[in-house]
């Protein structure tokens, strides 16, 4: 009877000391480098590199919202980024904090014959896609733009325009004719009148 | 157990899911031989896209020769474009597309000269060539698949693997659309050729040419021309399947001839198997063997709105409402005209638009033909969707989905695989239109993937930024530091030492003053006490800083008065060469830019501070400094007004409305 419960005492005592050496071994080999909720977030994140949040880049508001920060200071993302994130997170969705903006995706333009080559806007862009040097003519990169804003405001002579990406066949979302157009019949119409 | 090729050989045929069997309606246009139109007077041929690295080699007012190249490129899918006639290039402008949207893209608008002159053409004997020479032969004509599809033909000809199979597509399974079915009636010794072209390329054990039973005459066609053809008869033969709407698809014949399924995201060439349209192997052989570019395809008109329906060549680029015009068409009250099949096709919102290398059908249905859209009803889950669908999907779930712009949860259902062929919105008990919602989230998908991929590089520009900002900023540390180590290295030792003996004549001079100091200090205890000394001493610190600090605000007040009269100078300068007449234009720009920095710089300040004084007299200053180019555009006006002129006012005008709303804007506030 005794004998029983020694066995199974030692059982139970090998059995933790086996598991808690495979765990502290796990735990060292195993063990993750960084916050990996930062990546997800950040992926979810629009790379705009606006600074709208409030911090120097999408990365750091990522950083800041796994510690806690709250999770619609966005605008580009809009409200379906922010959505995602509350459900990455496990907290409610809350309303941007501005009112949403229609969130059409624009990108800079230069008119170019105002362009003085002052290299304001290009040290303002945050994914150095505007080309140019000191005295000569910049332009923007439009594939690369990421429509984020910063170089209007640096802009000395006001020559940088926001324009709505053009719709193409490519980019084309076959919503355009979800209008349902009816033709009236000119004689139906006259005979109501 | 029989191999694949004996089954082949057989002509065992296995079952494809899904599919329906609407009404064929072939017989309106199968009727006559292929016939020509007469030419047009105006061609508008779409040029590739940006992305295809494609440059043009014609400009506005050039003549170009029929069967020209009008476009030079390099990308590995490129394909050139080809004038359809002799004529004159009258524009290369933005021109409505032959397209679901219509959205405009960039065309070559060619004005016929009525000669039809051929450029130079090369005819080719196929023992000549090599076959990297006849794929090259193949890409210069601009051969695309002629099905519909319009996939550059060169890139299938030339698979990384083995081809074992090759299936020429001559089922034509959507209702209507007979210009395969003619094309093998008329042309079968053609498509041979074309056909021994591809047997030449990619040397597969077997050749299949699939036609539906609904076109007897084609197979039978077809057959007698593989009995006259050079091809091995062992290898090459006609595979009549049943009819069935969407047999024609590329991989539901895959699945009917072989029993194979392509697996999702894969390509036919990965299981060894090609396909080609009966339209692409006859271009193939006018290409390589007469060295004539694809410029012209068959095209049915159909429909009952149609005066002469029936099969015609029709050249690249010929617009649609031309092309109706030549086969007595009657348009409805309301009349669409259909591109492609009543189940696949599109409904054109303009008809000047061109008939592509892929365009096989204008189908004018009148009203008694084509149903009107119904009203989209509920969906009832009866389930006739998924019974009909070919690529075994659960077309309801990817409804429901759809209509929630869930995309992401469509995704999961394999939205991919959709190939809109149209059998679940034929089938739908409550109309409603299902491709139309697939399409829209098959679109939203493929933008969010594309943003994704924006995202990606925009974070990766992002990081090679900061990245490039922290490694100047090492550098230029750097660098200042090796120049003080350079310096203090280049120092000679006798100036080392010039130094050591200021330093000492400094410390000793030191030591000097504070002893005098001593000996005044104990001098003077004689006259006054010590601590009047300690309190004179920081008198005259004192008086020693306020004098510097006026002298530094005197200086200031003389650098402040500068600018000031220096601004002042540059813009009654500008203004008086303005009023002069007599503009410098580097001048008046600059005075613009002066002015609109201007008014911005003042609006930031009205903003920040209404009420401050300053910045109202800033503002008047700026007003001022407006006000007085403005009075001078009056004096411009008379003058002959140049475009500079013309922008800087704009600019002023621009300045002064800025300036207008941050006014308003702090009167709100």
């Amino acid at each position: 009877m005794l004998s029983s419960i020694f066995i199974a005492v030692a059982i139970l005592t090998v059995l933790a000391l086996a598991f808690g050496v495979i765990l502290g071994f796990a735990s060292k080999k195993f063990k993750v480098e960084g916050n990996p909720i930062v990546d997800q977030v950040d992926t979810l994140l629009p790379q705009t590199q606006c600074g709208q949040c409030g911090y120097p880049g999408c990365r750091p508001y990522a950083e800041a919202i796994a510690n806690g920060d709250k999770i619609n200071k966005c605008p580009p993302g809009g409200t379906a980024t922010m959505e995602k994130i509350a459900e990455l997170m496990g907290v409610e969705p809350e309303p941007l904090g501005e009112a949403a903006q229609a969130n059409v995706k624009k990108v800079a333009f230069i008119r170019e014959d105002e362009c003085i080559g002052c290299t304001k806007c290009i040290q303002a862009c945050p994914v150095d896609a505007i080309l140019g040097a000191g005295k000569l003519m910049h332009t923007v990169i439009a594939k690369d733009c990421t429509g984020c804003d910063l170089c209007v405001e640096p802009c000395p002579v006001d020559c940088i325009d926001m324009i709505p990406v053009e719709t193409t066949i490519q980019n084309w979302d076959w919503k355009l004719r979800a209008i349902p157009i009816s033709v009236i019949d000119q004689q139906q119409e006259d005979k109501r009148c | 157990m029989l191999t694949l090729l004996e089954q082949l050989d057989k002509g065992h045929l296995w079952r494809s899911p899904g599919g329906i069997h609407p009404p064929e309606l072939k017989t309106l246009s199968n009727q006559s031989v292929i016939s020509s139109l007469p030419l047009p007077s105006r061609f508008v041929v779409p040029v590739p896209l940006v992305g295809q690295l494609a440059t043009m080699s014609v400009k506005v007012g050039d003549h170009v020769l029929k069967g020209q190249a009008l476009t030079e490129g390099a990308g590995f899918t490129y394909l050139p474009v080809h004038a359809p006639t002799s004529g004159v290039v009258v524009a290369i402008e933005q021109h409505n597309s032959n397209h679901a949207s219509t959205l405009p893209v960039l065309s070559c608008i060619i004005e016929a000269d009525g000669q039809d002159t051929w450029c130079e053409l090369i005819p080719n004997q196929l023992e000549q060539l090599s076959k990297s020479a006849i794929l090259d032969k193949i890409k210069q004509a601009g051969i695309a698949g002629m099905g519909g599809a319009a996939f550059p033909s060169h890139v299938k000809l030339n698979p990384a693997s083995e081809i074992d199979l090759v299936i020429i597509n001559g089922v034509e399974c959507e209702p209507y659309i007979s210009a395969d079915d003619r094309l093998m009636r008329d042309y079968s010794d053609e498509i041979l050729t074309g056909i021994s072209i591809i047997h030449h390329l990619l040397n597969p054990q077997r050749i299949v040419i699939a036609i539906e039973d609904n076109k007897p005459e084609a197979a039978k066609a077809m057959q007698a021309a593989i009995t006259r053809s050079t091809l091995p008869n062992d290898i090459i033969r006609v595979t009549v399947i049943p009819t069935k709407y969407p047999s024609g698809g590329e991989k539901q014949l895959i699945q009917i001839i072989t029993g194979k399924e392509v697996p999702s995201g894969a390509i036919p060439a990965q299981l060894g198997i090609v396909m080609h349209n009966v339209g692409t192997a006859y271009a193939i052989q006018e290409a390589v063997l007469q060295g004539k570019p694809l410029i012209e395809r068959v095209v049915t008109f159909t429909g009952e709105r149609v005066g002469k329906p029936g099969n015609y060549w029709l050249r690249i680029g010929t617009t649609v409402a031309d092309a109706l015009n030549q086969v007595n068409f009657a348009p409805d009250n309301g009349q669409k005209v259909i591109v492609g099949g009543p189940m696949m096709g599109y409904a054109l919102a303009d008809l000047d638009v061109p008939i592509l290398k892929g365009t096989n059908c204008l189908l004018t249905p009148s009203q008694a033909e084509i149903a009107p859209d119904a009203d989209e009803k509920a969906c009832i889950r009866c389930g006739e969707c998924a019974v009909a669908c070919p690529a075994l999907l659960l077309p309801q779930q990817l409804f429901w989905h759809a209509k929630a712009e869930e995309y992401d949860k469509a995704a999961s259902f394999n939205l991919k695989d959709c190939i809109e062929c149209g059998c679940c919105s034929y089938v739908c008990p409550s109309d409603i239109p299902l491709v139309e919602y697939y399409r829209v989230a098959k679109s939203a998908l493929k933008n969010t993937a594309e943003e994704k991929l924006q995202a990606e590089r925009a974070k990766q520009r992002f990081e090679v930024r900061l990245q490039r900002l922290e490694d100047e900023k090492t550098a230029r540390e750097e660098k200042s530091k090796q120049a003080a180590a350079k310096r203090q290295a280049n120092m000679k030792s006798s100036d080392k030492d010039a130094v050591a003996a200021a330093m000492a004549r400094i410390a000793a001079k030191k030591a000097q003053t504070a002893d005098a100091t001593k000996d005044s200090v104990t001098t003077d205890t004689n006259i006054t006490d010590a601590p009047s000394v300690a309190v004179d001493s920081p008198d005259a610190k004192k008086t020693a800083v306020s004098a510097a600090i006026e002298r530094a605000k005197a200086k200031k007040a003389a650098i402040a008065a500068q600018s000031l009269a220096d601004k002042q100078a540059d813009v009654t300068e500008a203004t008086a060469d303005h009023s002069a007449d007599n503009i410098d234009d580097k001048k008046a720009k600059i005075a613009a830019a002066v002015a609109r920095a201007k008014a911005k710089k003042a609006g930031l300040a009205n903003e920040s501070a209404a009420t401050d004084n300053s910045a109202t007299s800033s503002s008047a200053v700026t007003a001022e400094a407006i006000n007085n180019p403005s009075a001078t555009d009056s004096s411009i006006n008379a003058a002959p007004v140049d475009d500079k002129k013309a922008k800087i006012a704009a600019a002023v005008a621009k300045a002064k409305a800025k300036k207008a709303d941050e006014k308003k804007d702090v009167e709100d506030n």
